[in-house]
């Protein structure tokens, strides 16, 4: 019987590391379908933030621009790097581009783009320091509980647990 | 050794290191849209008002679409035929948009025709096999196309029209199993009207209905159960009584205060025995003004000979007779099931003559026939295209079947839910008939009995990703239309059949590409509707164009003495000594004629009485299967001179008598996983008998045999409809 409870034991141990093995994985620095630079749109073309992630003015979610919305300007620019041509390759095979996340905030939270962005017109490198400046953006800010709050009690606006923990 | 329990233990961990896993705390990868779909917010729903389709009441909808995908399916508030209410039929049109077998591409056969084996090819390759067809029939004999479809109305309807007048074949057949000739032809004869009326429930003191299962199935049943709810209970000081007479007590029967259980075919004879205790006992003005029909024949229509014929009694035929005429408004109506039999008409016209008795045609409360041409009068000639076409189309087809079988067409287009290979009786030999066409063509999401006959199947998008109009056969006064739009973006790769229609007409060139001059079924409607002077963006917002100003309602009765309907007796097939029941089958409340049954949600819906699910059931009355020596959950074999099936028995508790009574809808061979191996098909019980004065199928036409079988497994229920009782294999 002491085999058989070392193998109930081991059983869900090893399997529980091999499911959890990925996501620890995915801490290291991201592999991006494609190189884009945050660098060379928001800083040498100036793009405004809210050109690309359009969702930021109106939903909880800031959302990743679609293949349409690179194409808009990369069907004539720049058309010969071997990036914007994989780029056009996703376009002409209706494909979607599988981004990997960058910003990651806990999910037990509740963080409404609209609400910093379109009314309490915080900028979004507060959040996102130094994204403007990225070749492959990373991110830089934890988003700890008293970082928000310092934020928050600074600005006068709310900060009742269910505010943020809905 | 690990033992039993220890093997458990291990299953139960690792179960729980599964879950633990899942719970990965936030997706990893971030997949935006290729195209986005027009104004959709992440996490914010947009709602598209449309129309169902998941039978031919046409509700108007509102779809939620999230992230570009529809999520739920409401009513909407703004239409006059549902008012904002949806059927459990309407909320699972959801699984037929993400449905698995969804054709997704056209289909080429790739086997012996009739096989059901396809390759999917490029649409490219399809609608050159489509005009090569199309082509060689008009370079040799237009008149050998036939296109056999469901009924069609709209602009859907008149594209196809035009199509087949220009390509110069008159062979346009449109097959509806519940079609309502009879009620066509009685209402002809009882109010001089050739159309189906309004049946003002809400507004009514006491309603008569004779099989009329009107909160389930039929017409419109939304329509009728949101009419039914305020005639029961939105009046202060009135609570309309309701009377069901009928072989079986369906869910709309269960709804009555009171059921009165007749023979099936037998409608008639108790609608008269009433008309003849109103009439002798001059109940109503009306009545009293009918000397004409009391010497005419009514007298012998005794509420005593009512109550032989129907097998009820006549103390209750009196009652029933004196409550209704002492609390008008009241209102008779009939269902299938006293239409579908060999004396339909006249079933139904002794149901419309208590209305005329009653004095409430054209009255509140009562029936009333909307001017619903009026709408359309700038179409012309071709407004009668647009409306919803009532009749079952049953001699055309048969019609259509002969020449089938004698080789006079060389091209068959085919479309639609109604599914004739299904719903046909098996004597007509249907497949075999359509198999004698040289080149199949359907349209179709899903392949079913019929469509898998083809040679080539044409997808066609689902009612949630397609253009249309629509105009509902009950619910108003003949003054809404209904706008429908896609709701998501099509996710499969179709082409509607007015679109393909319009496609091919070009090509053809000459009067076709002159009959349809559009680039699109969408420009079609939008020109049409252009015309119509209206704002055609507010309208789709809202789901339609609703005026709420009804045009003034067609003429009533003609004035005088009304007739008196002509008795007739029902006819059944079959030695009464060899089978000793008589079949009632009704369509199933969840899975309609059939289309319904490859939709999970519907097969996991519990019939309301029976309460079964994922399969069919043949149901008796205690004393009946007593005399039978079979018990509830028993296996029978049901047999009638035209086919037999297995089915577990259901002790219906309030049958009549010497009745068996079967839902239609299950039973299929071809229509995917989710349909395949609910127990037999009913059609093939069925005779290809008519209703003898229209021709319409008589579906209540044929007796059976039950005989116990061995079967295997059980039928699954929920509960025991009486609470009592236990069943083993309760869900």
């Amino acid at each position: 019987m002491k085999r058989d409870a070392a193998i109930v034991l081991l059983v869900p141990t090893v399997l529980a590391l091999a499911l959890l093995f990925p996501a620890l994985s995915a801490a290291a620095p991201p592999g991006q379908p494609i190189r884009y630079s945050h660098k060379v749109h928001v800083t040498d073309y100036k793009l405004d933030c809210r050109f690309c992630h359009a969702n930021a003015t109106k939903s909880a979610s800031a959302g990743i621009p679609p293949v349409s919305k690179c194409m808009m300007c990369h069907r004539v620019i720049a058309t010969d790097r071997p990036e914007i041509r994989k780029l056009a390759q996703y376009w002409k095979d209706r494909k979607p581009i599988a981004w990997v996340r960058v910003t990651e905030l806990q999910e037990y939270t509740y963080f409404p783009h609209f609400r910093m962005v379109t009314y309490g017109k915080v900028p979004c490198l507060t959040c996102h320091p130094g994204i403007d400046k990225d070749d492959i953006a990373v991110q830089r800010q934890e988003f700890s509980m008293g970082w928000c709050l310092t934020c928050h009690r600074g600005r006068g606006v709310s900060i009742d647990c269910w505010t943020c923990h809905i | 050794m690990l033992n039993r329990r220890g093997f458990l233990k291990i299953g139960g961990a690792t179960a729980f290191a599964a879950l633990f896993g899942g719970c990965e705390r936030l997706p990893k990868k971030l997949v935006p849209f290729v195209i986005p779909p027009e104004n959709q917010a992440l996490g914010e729903s947009l709602w598209y008002a449309s129309v169902c389709r998941q039978c031919e009441a046409g509700c108007g909808i509102v779809v939620r679409n999230s992230e570009g995908r529809a999520k739920k399916i409401e009513g909407n508030p703004l239409h006059p035929v549902n008012r904002g209410k949806l059927c459990a039929r309407g909320q699972a049109g959801l699984q037929a948009l993400y449905h698995p077998e969804r054709l997704g591409k056209p289909l080429r056969l790739d086997g012996p025709r009739g096989s059901g084996k396809f390759r999917e090819i490029g649409w490219e390759e399809a609608l050159r096999l489509l005009m090569t067809g199309l082509d060689g029939v008009r370079a040799e004999a237009p008149a050998s196309l036939l296109m056999l479809t469901e009924p069609m109305r709209g602009h859907r309807n008149l594209v196809s029209a035009r199509f087949m007048k220009a390509f110069g074949s008159p062979h346009r057949v449109a097959w509806d199993p519940f079609g309502q000739d009879a009620h066509l032809s009685a209402n002809e004869a009882a109010y001089g009207v050739r159309d189906l009326p309004e049946h003002d429930l809400a507004g009514t003191r006491y309603l008569l209905s004779f099989s009329g299962d009107f909160l389930e199935t039929g017409l419109s049943p939304v329509h009728f159960g949101h009419a039914y709810g305020r005639m029961r209970a939105a009046r202060p000081t009135v609570r309309g009584k309701f009377v069901h007479f009928g072989p079986r007590l369906s869910m709309t029967a269960a709804s009555a205060d009171a059921f009165l259980p007749v023979a099936p075919g037998t409608e008639g004879f108790a609608a008269l025995g009433i008309a003849h205790v109103m009439v002798k006992e001059k109940l109503t003005p009306e009545a009293a003004g009918a000397a004409g029909l009391w010497n005419a024949g009514l007298k012998e229509f005794t509420p005593e000979a009512a109550g032989k014929k129907t097998g009820g009694s006549a103390a209750d035929i009196e009652a029933v007779a004196r409550e209704f005429a002492s609390n008008q408004p009241g209102l008779a109506m009939a269902g299938d099931a006293a239409a579908s039999c060999t004396n339909g008409v006249f079933n139904l016209s002794a149901v419309g003559l208590l209305n005329l008795l009653a004095g409430n045609v054209g009255k509140p409360g009562g029936i009333s026939f909307p001017n619903r041409l009026a709408a359309f009068a700038s179409f012309g000639a071709e407004a009668g295209l647009l409306l919803p076409p009532a009749e079952s189309g049953y001699p055309a087809v048969r019609e259509a079947v002969e020449t089938m079988r004698k080789g006079g067409f060389r091209m068959a287009l085919l479309s639609g839910a109604t599914n004739p290979a299904f719903t046909l009786p098996p004597s007509l030999k249907f497949a075999e008939a359509l198999l004698k066409v040289p080149t199949i063509v359907s349209f179709a999401s899903f392949l079913d009995e019929t469509t898998s006959l083809s040679d080539l199947v044409l997808p066609v998008p689902t009612f949630l990703e397609e253009w249309g109009d629509d105009i509902a056969p009950a619910g108003h006064g003949g003054d809404a239309i209904t706008l429908g739009q896609p709701v998501v973006t099509p996710f499969r790769d179709t082409r509607s059949m007015p679109d393909v229609l319009i496609a091919a007409a070009k090509e053809l060139g000459g009067p076709a590409a002159a009959a349809l001059p559009w680039g699109s079924f969408r420009e079609c409607l939008d020109k049409a509707y252009a015309g119509m002077g209206i704002d055609l963006e507010e309208a789709r917002r809202n789901g339609g164009i609703f005026s709420g100003k009804p045009g003034a309602p067609r003429k009533g009765p003609k004035a005088g003495s009304p007739p008196l309907p002509k008795a007739a007796e029902a006819a059944f097939a079959g030695d009464p000594s060899r089978y000793p029941l008589v079949l009632h089958v009704y369509p199933s409340i969840a899975l309609s004629d059939g289309r319904g049954a490859n939709l999970p949600w519907l097969q996991e819906l519990p019939d309301p009485v029976a309460t079964a699910v994922w399969r069919n059931w043949v149901e008796v009355g205690p004393k009946t299967a007593a005399a039978l020596g079979i018990s509830d959950g028993d296996g029978v074999t049901v047999s009638s001179p035209f086919g037999s099936l297995q089915a577990f028995v259901f002790l219906h508790p309030a049958i009549a008598e010497g009745v068996a009574a079967m839902p239609l809808g299950q039973g299929h061979s071809r229509y995917g996983k989710y349909a395949a191996d609910r127990g037999g098909n009913p059609y093939a019980l069925l005779p290809a008998s008519v209703e003898s004065a229209t021709k319409a199928p008589a579906r209540q036409s044929t007796r059976v045999s039950l005989v116990k079988t061995k079967m295997k497994g059980a039928l699954v229920r929920t509960v025991h409809p009486e609470g009592q009782g236990l069943y083993e294999n309760i869900l």
